[in-house]
């Protein structure tokens, strides 16, 4: 019988642990939902396939190559700070990357190093890359995407909220107008 | 029971060839038995349910049903896994004498985890970091196996670690040389102990001996950093004490089917062997760093190093029983792991020579125990011997082919022989 308690005990704390991993999951996200800065990344969407998620959009993003006085000095996979403001047309861009935090108020990203292009430029990675969708709208999600890209006119982009630097992606939009609303009038 | 049993047991019973009392035993005999396989029957059927609606109720889900608020959809990631945590804790506390209940809820639950877990990925697009995604889903599954002792789901974590551990190494670029695998590995080890020593002989610790012995099998090629090539005496070590754990008095009295460490390790002692007998096997360097030194101070020569000490020790513990007057070829194909280290000469003859006499003993063997299996299993290793050189000798066709012929008669013959040999003894 004491066994038994013993057991339950120790299942109380087992059931506790599996629930506050996805709760914590869940705060932490809406955290940077409702108090992070809100940034555009111009991006290009593709349209892959995860087991255990469903349908997503995969996101390029154009940010993703950048100049560096010394491509040698970042190694691949390494984690790095990227500092981030807007250009004129209101679209993110990184300013500047470091390999500490940024301690001035401006908003930045924790990200990791992809691989280097040359001597003076590497690719970065995303932290955020993936934007789920429904699995009968996804796929017009990418044709969508294609036919705005032949009238070149189109301004596809990701609405992500920053905080401390991590990112949540909020909308994928072309044009102002939510991807899942174009893609599913279709 | 059968009416067949029923039926020849009352004619057994007539003509006085059994009493009353011991067809009286027969039948409880197989009352006990009928009773047991009935379990069995509702554990496997339960298991599996939990399997399919667990891996359903992830796919609906993933659906991504974007008519619901987010609000929704968090709540309802949340529904599976707090059913399947009600079902564990009732199992628990009511019903813990039952295999069925246990199995089935812990199996629901392991499925609810990550199911949970994708789908609030999904609804804030949490990227794919496939890794943490299955290390967080294991370690979380992981002490249902203590708590609710279920072998399904700790045969599930092995399968879901060896994922991690190919996934972390093997399939993505640059790898992350994680050695996180082996102390995941670990976390298994006691509810395998527990097994072997009370269940030696269940489903449940058949299956473990199976994963286990392949999942490492899988994932000892995840200590390759730079001296890849070192790999494989890290494998022929392995292997060697996979055939000693198999030859050791407890598993080499279980069938054959239970002592996966047997099999595993002797066809791949063989696959080595059969490997190291082609030329072009020896033509690439065993040394791809710049200096020696830093050759044998790499992991994979350690790791080797160790393993081979290891096989060493088995070796010698199987074999001073019998004073060495036992010992077979395929316990000695380790020490081929010298052979890189002596430079310039072609070491693919003496795997030849290895291969060629294990094929031979093993014919005699089967000769000698009148084993058709053994016989034709010696057979077959001299064929696939053959079969291997003909892609790097010039031997002519007449000659290739002359060869194949008295192979083939080989077989017809000495099959031939052991069948009439067998009809005549039981004459």
């Amino acid at each position: 019988m004491k066994n038994k308690k013993i057991a339950f005990l120790i299942f109380i704390l087992i059931v506790t642990a599996q629930l506050y991993v996805p709760l914590q999951m869940i705060f932490n996200q809406e955290d940077i939902i409702k108090t992070g800065t809100e940034f555009k990344f111009q991006t290009v969407p593709v349209d892959p396939y995860d087991p255990f998620r469903g349908k997503y959009i995969t996101l390029f993003f154009k940010e993703r190559e950048i100049t560096v006085n010394n491509a040698t000095k970042w190694r691949s996979g390494e984690t790095i700070f990227a500092t981030i403001n807007m250009d004129k047309k209101g679209f993110a861009k990184i300013s500047s990357i470091s390999k500490t935090k940024p301690k001035n108020n401006e908003s930045y990203l924790k990200l990791k190093i992809g691989f280097a292009l040359n001597n003076n430029k590497i690719a970065i990675d995303f932290p955020f890359d993936r934007f789920y969708m429904n699995e009968n709208i996804a796929p017009n999600a990418e044709k969508i995407y294609q036919e705005f890209s032949i009238k070149k006119k189109n301004e596809t982009y990701a609405l992500v909220a920053v905080k401390n630097g991590e990112a949540v992606i909020k909308d994928v939009r072309i044009n102002e107008v939510s991807i899942k609303d174009l893609a599913s009038k279709k | 029971m059968s009416d067949k049993i029923k039926n020849e047991l009352q004619e057994l019973l007539h003509a006085n060839v059994v009493t009353a009392e011991t067809a009286e035993k027969i039948r409880d005999y197989f009352h006990q038995k009928e009773a047991e396989n009935q379990n069995k029957l509702s554990s496997v059927f339960g298991i599996l349910g939990a399997i399919l609606v667990g891996l359903g109720i992830i796919l609906v889900f993933a659906h991504n049903w974007d008519t619901l608020s987010r609000l929704t959809k968090v709540i309802l990631s949340f529904l599976p896994l707090l059913i399947g945590q009600i079902f564990c804790g009732y199992s628990l506390l009511k019903k813990s004498a039952s295999t069925v209940w246990r199995e089935t809820a812990s199996v629901f639950l392991f499925f609810a985890i990550g199911a949970s877990i994708s789908l609030v990925a999904q609804v804030y697009n949490i990227p794919g970091d496939l890794d943490s995604f299955i290390i967080t889903w294991m370690l979380l599954s992981l002490p249902l196996v203590y708590v609710l002792q279920s072998s399904i789901v700790s045969l599930l974590y092995i399968a879901g670690i060896t994922y991690y551990g190919c996934n972390a190494n093997y399939f993505t670029y640059p790898s992350t040389h994680s050695f996180l695998y082996w102390l995941l590995l670990l976390g298994i080890a006691p509810h395998y102990y527990q097994l072997v020593k009370t269940k030696a002989l269940s489903n449940f610790t058949l299956f473990h001996n199976w994963f286990i012995s392949i999942s490492i099998v899988i994932c000892l090629g995840t200590i390759a950093h730079k001296n890849g090539h070192l790999l494989y005496l890290s494998y022929m070590s392995l292997f060697t004490i996979f055939y000693f754990i198999g030859k050791t008095t407890f598993f080499d009295q279980q069938k054959l089917k239970n002592n996966s460490f047997l099999i595993v390790g002797k066809l791949g002692i063989l696959y080595l062997l059969l490997l190291y007998s082609f030329k072009w096997f020896w033509d690439k360097s065993f040394y791809k760093t710049d200096s020696l030194a830093e050759t044998l101070l790499s992991i994979e020569f350690i790791i080797a190093l160790l393993l081979t000490v290891l096989a060493a020790i088995l070796f010698y513990k199987k074999n001073s029983k019998t004073n060495f007057k036992e010992v077979s070829l395929l316990e000695l194909a380790f020490l081929t792991n010298i052979l890189p280290f002596i430079t310039g000469y072609e070491f693919s003859i003496i795997a030849n020579i290895l291969v060629l006499f294990i094929g031979i003993f093993e014919v005699k063997r089967g000769i000698k125990l009148n084993h058709l299996g053994i016989l034709n299993f010696g057979l077959l290793l001299i064929t696939i011997l053959i079969t291997c050189r003909f892609f790097d000798t010039n031997l002519s066709f007449v000659i290739r082919g002359i060869l194949f012929i008295t192979i083939g008669l080989g077989f017809f013959l000495t099959n031939y022989f052991m069948l009439k040999k067998r009809n005549r003894n039981e004459k």
